[in-house]
């Protein structure tokens, strides 16, 4: 008989956000679909607020990650009012959006991605989680993830304020310059950061890349596509995550097309389908072409791994040494296994380290001037960063006094949608047989959408107590036949 | 040492702002034997907040059913369920507590959940529901009083 099998990772959404695999007579999968939750009513609520404050209320958008809409809020009001701040406050700007990378990629690779790879995805789920990735790494490693994140939160609040939603990004610079005395500081934070980059790779190195089971799963086709990428480089087409074009390649590596801010609705489309509240974008220059990759189908890929397929390399040197490293041993550029991500996003997190020591090293961040006091009627502006997730979209219109007549967002989930459920598909088709979906296996569809770190924050915060993944399983007639609580 | 009054809600997000509403009207009331902090974060950031507390009360909004909207609900540790998050975004307090006691961190010894039965907390700009906003009237009073009694028992200043 024909069944549904419904795994509904998500707290406090009533429905958004699932995944729904309809399986076929012989026990295998038709069909399976990932959907994300909406952003319920945002573009509205945006509408007739003064633009200066979209930075604090964009960041309040997600819990998860604030900076990131901070930033490019903040840059989007820059070229609103068509003003460019002073050096000090771009260096400013990037190091805390640096700190901001490492504090969110650690959390991630130790807490979400550890359970799969330290422990194991196929152990018993009452251990795959970060209480069990300490039991494999012991409890000094699970500290010292602490004391770092305690460092750079610290560092955030001395440079933005310790306020729930600092303003801190102004349109032209930001509202404070850093004191000449804490420079000392941020060279040391930046210190740690590098060695705690270097850490985290090394325990990579040690207990995933020396494993030939996991790195198999890495490597498998069941959680490959050959897919276009795209990622802010630089003048230099290395990563940047705070400023810079957008670069897209193809799935074979080379360069499709390059854009600026002002040009991205020239190149990213949004399409609907009936059975999800997300719009999948996908490239223009290709079309959408179902669901499908290959150099055929516009649906491309954002986040860390697309970031470093997109790039020519990775501006600072330990994190290019990593880079080098990274695509010699998954076969060459680009790579298409989704489960490198992890990988990807630890070589991000030395990259973010070691740019913060350039910038802290660099004098001039310290310049008291870090503010340019915009003279430009508003009319529109673009403001993209690099999110942890993936590249991150405001676009707002104004009326000349500054009100907001129109806001845009685009979420790096959005710009991954299409393949993560190309991603979900493939792997319930490859992993369930014979009707067999046991816990493992739900677990190794789940880390299919787990690479991405697709991010559910948007919609609010969970009181601990509710039910996070329910497995619904359904006839052909869709009636619920079984009902499994994933907690 | 002073508790932790930690307010977590989203004040664009309807009733989710419930926990940011009640930290404004506890700040000037009770912050001279209380530090209270608002916050948008969940899951494991909410450990970097908790850490070198002894005692500490969480404000949130929750949805269950069979409680009138507006309902303030006391709930203790113990009363949680362990959530086997597929995301650390939605970590639950008891693994953040497993996780403390494990790694031997200065983690509060006592917390105190308040939480208000909410409507809609998902719908951006969305006003509160007034019977929400009206929980104030009681939760306001319960937390309050929780603070001086342990400021009572344990003497701090």
């Amino acid at each position: 008989m024909s069944k549904k099998i419904v795994i509904d990772p998500i707290t406090r959404l009533e429905g958004h956000g699932k995944i729904d695999i309809i399986m076929n007579d012989d026990g295998g999968v038709d069909r399976a679909y990932f959907q994300v939750p909406e952003l319920r009513g945002f573009e509205r609520f945006a509408h007739g607020r003064p633009a200066e404050d979209m930075p604090q209320i964009t960041s309040r958008i997600c819990g998860v990650c604030p900076t990131a809409h901070h930033m490019a809020s903040s840059k989007a009001l820059d070229d609103l009012y068509k003003v460019d701040p002073p050096a000090a406050a771009k260096k400013v700007r990037e190091y805390v959006y640096n700190i901001f990378f490492i504090e969110d990629h650690a959390l991630h690779f130790y807490y979400l991605a550890g359970p799969d790879f330290v422990v194991g995805p196929k152990a018993n789920k009452g251990e795959r989680n970060i209480l069990g990735v300490l039991g494999k790494v012991g409890n000094e490693i699970g500290l010292k993830v602490i004391g770092m994140r305690k460092e750079l939160r610290d560092m955030m609040t001395l440079i933005m304020g310790k306020t729930i939603h600092p303003v801190f990004g102004l349109p032209g610079g930001i509202s404070k310059p850093i004191a000449k005395e804490d420079r000392k500081r941020l060279i040391e934070v930046a210190d740690h950061a590098i060695e705690f980059g270097q850490f985290s790779l090394k325990l990579f190195n040690d207990v995933v890349l020396e494993n030939p089971e996991y790195m198999e799963y890495i490597t498998s086709d069941i959680y490959t596509h050959k897919t276009y990428y795209m990622g802010m480089v630089d003048d230099n087409n290395k990563i940047n995550f705070y400023d810079g074009p957008l670069r897209v390649v193809d799935p074979d590596g080379k360069e499709l097309v390059k854009f600026g801010p002002d040009e991205y609705l020239e190149h990213i489309a949004e399409h609907v389908e009936p059975w999800s509240y997300v719009r999948f974008s996908y490239l223009k220059d290709i079309g959408w072409n179902g669901f499908s990759d290959g150099p055929d189908s516009g649906i491309f890929a954002v986040a860390p791994l697309a970031r470093l397929n997109a790039a020519d390399g990775m501006p600072t040197p330990l994190a290019q040494e990593a880079y080098e490293q990274f695509f010699e041993i998954c076969g060459g550029k680009p790579v298409h296994f989704t489960l490198a991500t992890s990988w990807a996003r630890l070589i991000e997190m030395l990259y973010s380290a070691e740019r913060m020591k350039e910038l802290a090293e660099d004098p001039e961040i310290v310049e008291p001037k870090v503010h340019t006091i915009p003279t430009e009627k508003p009319t529109e502006g673009v403001g993209i960063v690099e999110a942890p997730r993936g590249t991150l979209i405001h676009h707002y219109q104004t009326d000349e006094k500054g009100v907001i007549t129109m806001a845009n967002l685009i979420v790096a989930t959005q710009n991954n949608a299409a393949r993560i459920a190309l991603s979900v598909d493939k792997a319930a088709k490859g992993l369930i047989r014979d009707g067999n979906v046991d816990d493992g296996i739900l677990n190794m569809i789940e880390m299919a959408f787990r690479a991405y770190d697709p991010c559910h924050g948007c919609a609010t915060h969970a009181l601990p107590g509710e039910m996070p993944l329910k497995v619904g399983i359904y006839d052909s007639q869709y009636n619920l036949k079984r009902e499994i609580c994933r907690r | 040492m002073k508790p932790l009054v930690l307010c977590l809600g989203n004040d664009i997000l309807g009733d989710d702002g419930i926990g940011i509403l009640a930290a404004e009207k506890l700040t000037g009331l009770i912050d001279d034997r209380a530090d209270v902090v608002a916050t948008a974060l969940h899951g494991a950031a909410l450990l970097d907040l908790l850490v070198g507390y002894k005692q500490v009360i969480i404000i949130d909004a929750i949805k269950l059913t069979g409680f009138p909207v507006g309902s303030v609900i006391e709930l203790n540790l113990d009363e949680l369920r362990t959530v086997g998050s597929p995301s650390p975004h939605f970590t639950g307090l008891p693994e953040l507590i497993s996780l403390a006691e494990q790694m031997q961190l200065d983690f509060p010894e006592e917390i105190k959940i308040f939480a208000v039965e909410v409507d809609d907390p998902y719908t951006v700009g969305k006003q509160m529901n007034p019977a929400v906003v009206g929980s104030l009237r009681k939760l306001i009073p319960c937390v309050t009083a929780y603070i001086d009694w342990w400021q009572k028992r344990t003497g701090y200043a």
